[in-house]
C-alpha cells in the first residue's frame, strides 16, 4: 500500500474495506464445547449409574472432572490470548460470558448438597444462556437450537426426581454442546483454520 | 458553508487503513496489520510511530517466547479523531 493523496470517496471505501477485513474472521471455539460436553456427559451418566445400580457412597465423584476441565480451559484460554494476532471485542465478551457462567455453575454444583442436589435445572438454564448468546454472537444456529433444548430440558428437570435429572443433563450437553461443537470443528476444517 | 479541513494525520492511505483496522478490534499485532494493509514493514512502522506520537494509538512492544511482538491499540483520542474525520468526510461527499 502506497502513501498517496486520497479523495473523500477513496477514503470512505478504504475505511469500509478495512473494517470488513477485521470482521471476516471465523473463530473455532469447538475445543471448549467438546471438552465440557464430554466431561458433563461422563460425569452425569456416571452419577446416574452409580446412584441407581450400586451402593457407592459418593456417586457424584465424576463431577470432580470439572476441576480438570476448568484448569484445561484456563490454560488454553490464556495461550490463545497471548498468541492471538488480533483481539476482537467479541472474543473478549465471549470469554467474560463463559467465565461468569462457569463461576455460577461451579457455585451451584459445589453447594448442591444444601438444596438436596436439585441443581440440574439451574445448570441447564445457565448453559442455555451461554449457548444462546454465543450462537447469536457467532451467527451459529446449532448453538441457538441447543439453547432451546437446554431450556425445554430445564422445564422438565424441575418436575423430575434429582437422580433422573442427571439423564436430562447428559441429553442437554449432547444436544447443546457436543453436536454444535462437532459441527463447528468441521466448519473450521472447511475454512482451513 | 466552509468545509472543515480533513485531519492530515488520518488523510493518508496507510495511516487511515491502520486506524480503520484498529477501530474495529480491541488490539492487533504488527504482523497482522502488515498482512492486511500489504504495506512494507519499514513504511508501516514509520506511520505507526506518527499515529502513536499523536496519541491516536498505543504501541506495546513485548515478547512472545523469544520473538518480538508489537501490539497496537486505538486510544479514545484516536476514536474521537476518527469519528471527526468521518464526519468531515461526509461534508465533502454530501451534495
Amino acid at each position: 500500500m502506497e502513501d498517496k493523496e486520497l479523495t473523500p470517496e477513496e477514503s470512505l471505501s478504504l475505511i469500509n474495506n478495512m473494517i470488513g477485513k477485521a470482521r471476516k474472521r471465523y473463530t473455532d471455539n469447538s475445543f471448549y464445547f467438546l471438552l465440557w460436553g464430554w466431561i458433563v456427559t461422563v460425569a452425569s451418566l456416571a452419577h446416574f449409574t452409580l446412584a441407581m445400580y450400586t451402593n457407592f457412597e459418593h456417586p457424584y465423584v465424576g463431577w470432580s472432572l470439572t476441576i480438570i476441565g476448568a484448569v484445561a480451559s484456563a490454560i488454553r484460554g490464556s495461550k490463545q490470548r497471548s498468541s492471538a494476532v488480533v483481539k476482537g471485542y467479541t472474543d473478549k465478551m465471549y470469554g467474560w460470558l463463559w467465565m461468569c457462567l462457569g463461576l455460577a455453575m461451579f457455585t451451584i454444583i459445589f453447594n448442591g448438597h444444601l438444596i438436596n442436589w436439585n441443581t440440574v435445572p439451574f445448570v441447564l438454564l445457565f448453559a442455555g444462556v451461554g449457548t444462546a448468546v454465543s450462537g447469536a454472537m457467532m451467527g451459529f444456529k446449532p448453538l441457538q437450537f441447543g439453547a432451546i433444548a437446554f431450556w425445554v430440558l430445564a422445564v422438565i428437570a424441575f418436575r423430575m426426581p434429582d437422580i433422573y435429572q442427571m439423564l436430562l443433563m447428559a441429553l442437554g450437553v449432547i444436544i447443546g454442546y457436543l453436536l454444535p461443537g462437532y459441527i463447528m470443528k468441521a466448519n473450521a476444517k472447511k475454512h482451513g483454520i | 458553508m466552509a468545509f472543515k479541513a480533513l485531519d492530515p494525520l488520518l488523510h493518508s492511505q496507510l495511516r487511515l487503513a491502520v486506524m480503520s483496522l484498529l477501530i474495529s478490534v480491541e488490539s492487533a499485532d504488527f504482523v497482522y496489520i502488515k498482512e492486511q494493509t500489504k504495506a512494507t514493514a519499514g513504511n508501516l512502522s514509520v506511520q505507526i510511530d506518527k499515529l502513536s506520537n499523536a496519541g491516536y494509538i498505543t504501541v506495546n512492544k513485548g515478547y512472545e517466547g523469544k520473538k518480538p511482538k508489537t501490539t497496537c491499540k486505538v486510544t479514545s483520542k484516536g476514536v474521537d479523531a476518527f469519528e471527526a474525520y468521518v464526519k468531515t468526510l461526509q461534508q465533502y461527499i454530501k451534495p
